[in-house]
């Protein structure tokens, strides 16, 4: 008697324990992840805002290790964390979603929840003039073009240059290879920087690693060149939660899924934008949206 | 003759003022750029005069011209040095408000969004007129706290026109981190806290049982020295794991918040660097205790804890405040990485700039970083000072 | 109130106190005397257990000194040594109260003491008692070791050639502050030092300690007058034995009444028999007119007299 009495205090205090909200440094990563604490909050789910907590690996591993409760995280990436790097599914949104929710649950007990439809795949864009001069559009040009020997200097993170899903899958698919000084790699991985070193000419840079949802790419001059191998996974955001704790809170689901619907590519870029080129709080642009949205009140 | 040539005038002023100069003709004063992320198009002092120059700005600025032409020639003059201190206070707030008024111009006549970052002219110009008040304040020959004084209401001028820069980038960035400015202020303090005074006290003891145990020494200063060549960030995510571990084992410790990520690693690594300096000086602190005092302390029947409070620790205390000051400079400055590891703190809001290519808001997180740790060296230097009334 | 009892002393096995018997009484200034090397040092740290003896006992008020806490038993005892070893960070004040601070005192007390103590050894309480020991000369410094060694009224003082380090002047001035405390408190003092004329002078008693034991104990007068083997005879000087002597021996036996013409020059009646020859030689005369304390002539002293009467 004793025994299920503390088990129920302990049940109680759990249910009271904060969901701790976590996310990756990036832009992106702080949008998606305050709108997730905001949302929780205004439907009475107290949450523990760890948001901008580090890199993919910290905050997959703080995840993994009950460290966080929740945080956004990409399809695409599903690949390499959960070992199905050879699966045709990633290429494609719905199975590609539905593969990493089902090798996460049956391996880790982590639920993938409603992803939003937009891909936020990696991309690379040319500065606008080199694209004009040279009349790329698409990564075959890009491959020809080198291959002409034409001046080319890629702004890349180092995970980008690395991953075998990344870089060496467009090296491998176009045929082309770059040069240790035709590209410049960094230590992070925000594509603001990989951008404006492009549109800076920073190092002699006139191409950038960027994400499909970035906002600065147009106001800054650059062209996103096209992938009609489609060698890249679909990067769709979703929102990652521990088992135990969905359980404890089941409404997560229903309050996040409606969310992540209305988070189209254009809407990412253009919530991106407001963070990166007009410099507004990544906070006060997710309440802005969601209230603009009907989300909050 | 040159000997007299030091005298007659003050070549540290001089070469200041060549400095400045330089710094107002050679380095870009302003960067405007129409939106944060691309860096801006240079704009140097003189365009900034022409535009917003009244005839007020014009006159007082010759007026400090000839002040420091004067000064140059008087280097014993205190009523002179006085005046160039109260120059330098109108300067530092002259710069900041010209640059500020130029933002607010540019807002209005450019995009709204369009960002106006201080460039390295008017770091110069700053840096250049706070050291010229140094000088002066210096040859004023004023007692430790009256020179601290005297530093404080240099800064009060441009502390008072702060408000004037809101459409400066700076200011927009701090706006936009407004709300998490003062807690990751307190939280940095925090974590330096909680570094440095573990470290003190095991450093402490760790020193007296050093004195009194020559093989202990010799076992653990290599040790401490090899600590401190191991780069921080290595140090920090070194730590990550086995306190992730311990958290899993220990559900208790992740209850209290000690686990792999957060402050927890941060604090241990911070700890295992302040350690060296602290042991370094309360070891040599202890060892400069005349042993003649020890000998007849014990001799009247003193204990060993009456001999080290009433002793060892009162004779030994200025050289561990020098250690001490070390300590909390070094780490205050070394917190800032923590926030790599999720510690959060003025490192976080560093990052952040570094990360979103945004120097303004980089320089947000480091000022207030380099604030605090000039604010606890003067502490220091003040404690010493009032503690060294008697010279051993 | 100080007894060993077959006390041995050994460093890395070889024996640097033998066998050492030794009965000190209340109130005596017992000076341990000797070469360096003889063990005088480190038979009195022995007393107050900064060194541990290896055999034997060592009595304290009948009390085997083992059985103290032994900082109850150093706090009984005051120790002054030649580098004095004051605090720097307190002040004369401060310095001289520590013992009695450590015993508990209250404030006032303290307080009277330590000027009680500044005045005894003749330094003015005023600008002393808040002076800081680098603002001493050697002299003071010492004056306030000592005084600190007596704050508390210990049973016994301990001292370890505490005017070794001085200028022969001050030194000599302290040494005779030591004595006219000595007779005015009746303190028990243990006093060592190598220097055979500051022994002569201070001691009731003397122990000539060579490489670990005693080669005699006697007063004074004593060793000088029967050395008890050549190394005593050696020690003491044997070339300076008689006039050693005489500075040890008052005028006052040898005063006899005016026959004749008085004598030009005077003496005072407590001169010693050295500081008599001493001024008849530097006058060329051989005989002085005595006075008393008020300065009236009450005899004469002869050379042929002071010289002759050896054991009077």
């Amino acid at each position: 008697m004793g025994l299920s009495l503390m088990a129920s205090l302990a049940a109680q205090a759990q249910a009271q324990a904060p969901v701790r909200v976590g996310s990756k440094i990036d832009t992106e990563g702080k949008l998606l992840g305050h709108m997730m604490v905001l949302a929780l909050e205004a439907n009475s789910i107290k949450t523990e805002n760890k948001v901008s907590l580090g890199n993919t690996k910290i905050v997959r591993t703080a995840l993994l290790d009950g460290e966080i409760d929740l945080y956004p995280e990409y399809t695409g990436n599903g690949a390499f964390m959960l070992g199905a790097e050879n699966s045709p599914a990633w290429k494609d949104f719905r199975a590609g979603y539905e593969l990493a929710k089902k090798l996460d649950f049956d391996k880790n007990k982590i639920v993938w929840l409603e992803p939003a439809n937009a891909n936020n795949t990696w991309v690379i864009a040319v500065r606008k003039d080199l694209a004009t001069a040279n009349q790329l559009r698409t990564l075959d040009d890009v491959a020809r073009y080198i291959a002409k020997g034409g001046i080319f200097k890629l702004a890349a993170s180092a995970e980008f240059m690395e991953r075998k899903d990344a870089m060496p899958a467009f090296n491998a698919a176009y045929g082309f290879k770059l040069r240790a000084d035709q590209a410049l790699v960094l230590a992070g991985g925000d594509t603001a920087v990989t951008i404006k070193a492009a549109a800076e000419k920073t190092s002699g840079v006139n191409a950038a690693m960027a994400y499909g949802t970035d906002g600065p790419l147009a106001a800054l001059g650059l062209l996103v060149m096209e992938d009609p191998k489609g060698v890249q996974p679909v990067y769709a955001p979703a929102p990652l939660v521990r088992e135990d704790v969905l359980k404890r809170h089941p409404a997560i689901a229903t309050i996040l899924a409606p969310i992540f619907k209305s988070l189209d590519r254009p809407t990412l870029q253009m919530l991106n934008a407001r963070i990166q080129l007009e410099g507004q709080d990544p906070r006060k642009v997710a309440s802005g949206y969601l209230q603009s949205k009907g989300f909050l009140k | 003759m040159p000997t007299s040539l030091v005298q007659r005038c003050n070549p540290v002023l001089a070469l200041y003022v060549a400095l400045a100069i330089g710094a107002a003709c050679g380095l870009p004063f302003l960067r405007v750029s129409p939106n944060r992320l691309l860096s801006g198009e240079p704009v140097y002092l003189w365009d900034v005069l022409l535009q917003h120059g009244s005839p007020l700005v014009y006159v007082l600025m010759l007026d400090i011209a000839v002040l420091l032409c004067i000064a140059v020639w008087q280097p014993k003059g205190l009523t002179t040095q006085a005046w160039v201190v109260l120059a330098m206070a109108a300067g530092l707030s002259g710069v900041w408000l010209l640059a500020s008024h130029f933002a607010t111009s540019a807002i209005q006549a450019e995009n709204p969004f369009s960002r106006t970052a201080l460039g390295a002219g008017f770091w110069a110009l700053c840096a250049m007129a706070w050291m010229i008040a140094l000088d002066a304040i210096d040859r004023l020959q004023l007692t430790t706290l009256r020179r601290l004084l005297v530093q404080i209401a240099l800064l009060l001028p441009l502390l008072l026109s702060l408000n004037e820069g809101q459409h400066l980038s700076i200011a927009k960035e701090y706006a936009n981190q407004s709300d998490i400015f003062v807690p990751a202020i307190l939280r940095h303090l925090q974590i330096v806290w909680s570094a440095v005074v573990p470290a003190l006290v095991i450093g402490l003891l760790l020193a007296w049982r050093m004195t009194q145990t020559q093989s202990l020494r010799q076992a653990l200063f290599p040790v401490l020295n090899v600590i401190q060549t191991i780069p921080s960030i290595a140090l920090f995510g070194l730590l990550m794991a086995p306190l992730a571990w311990m958290a899993v084992q220990l559900p208790a410790l992740g209850h209290a918040g000690i686990s792999g990520v957060g402050i927890a690693p941060a604090v241990i690594a911070l700890f295992m660097y302040a350690l060296l300096p602290i042991v370094r000086s309360a070891l040599a602190g202890l060892e400069q205790v005349p042993a003649e005092a020890v000998h007849a302390a014990r001799a009247m029947g003193m204990s060993s804890r009456q001999l080290l409070w009433q002793v060892e620790l009162p004779l030994a205390l200025p050289a561990l405040l020098i250690g001490l000051r070390t300590a909390v400079v070094q780490t205050t400055g070394l917190a800032a990485i923590s926030a790599l590891v999720g510690a959060g703190g003025l490192g976080q809001i560093m990052f952040d700039g570094l990360f979103s290519a945004a120097n303004e808001l980089v320089i947000l997180g480091v000022i207030p970083i380099v604030l605090l740790a000039m604010l606890a060296d003067t502490f220091f230097k003040v404690l010493s000072s009032l503690i060294n009334v008697r010279p051993q | 109130m100080i007894r060993f009892e077959h006390t041995r002393k050994l460093y890395d096995g070889a024996a640097a106190i033998t066998d050492l018997n030794l009965d000190i009484q209340q109130g005596e200034l017992l000076v341990l005397l000797g070469p360096s090397g003889s063990g005088k040092s480190t038979v009195l740290k022995m007393v107050n257990r900064m060194v541990s003896h290896d055999g034997g006992h060592i009595f304290f008020n009948g009390q085997d000194i083992n059985s103290f806490n032994v900082q109850d038993l150093r706090r009984r005892m005051g120790y002054a040594i030649q580098s004095v070893g004051l605090f720097p960070h307190r002040t004369v004040a401060q310095n001289i109260a520590t013992v009695p601070k450590l015993l508990g005192w209250d404030a006032h007390r303290v307080q009277a003491r330590v000027y009680e103590l500044l005045k005894l050894l003749a330094l003015d309480p005023e600008p002393f008692a808040s002076r800081y020991p680098h603002q001493l000369s050697g002299g003071q410094q010492q004056r306030v070791g000592v005084a600190r060694a007596m704050a508390a009224n210990p049973d016994v003082l301990l001292m370890d050639e505490p005017f070794g380090a001085l200028d022969p002047v001050t030194r000599a001035a302290l040494q005779l502050s030591i004595k006219t405390i000595h007779r005015a408190t009746g303190k028990t003092i243990l006093f060592v030092t190598h220097d055979i004329d500051e022994a002569l002078l201070l001691a009731t008693r003397i122990v000539l300690l060579n490489q670990g034991g005693i080669a005699q104990v006697g007063t004074p007068l004593e060793l000088l007058q029967q050395p008890a083997n050549d190394f005593v005879a050696d020690f003491l000087g044997r070339a300076d034995l008689g006039l050693k002597q005489l500075s040890l021996r008052s005028i006052a036996p040898h005063i006899q009444a005016i026959q004749g013409t008085e004598p030009i020059y005077a003496i005072a009646h407590t001169a010693t028999l050295r500081e008599a020859i001493s001024q008849m030689a530097t006058l060329h005369v051989s005989s002085l007119s005595v006075t008393d304390a008020a300065g009236t002539v009450i005899g004469q002293v002869r050379a042929a007299d002071l010289l002759e009467n050896q054991h009077a």
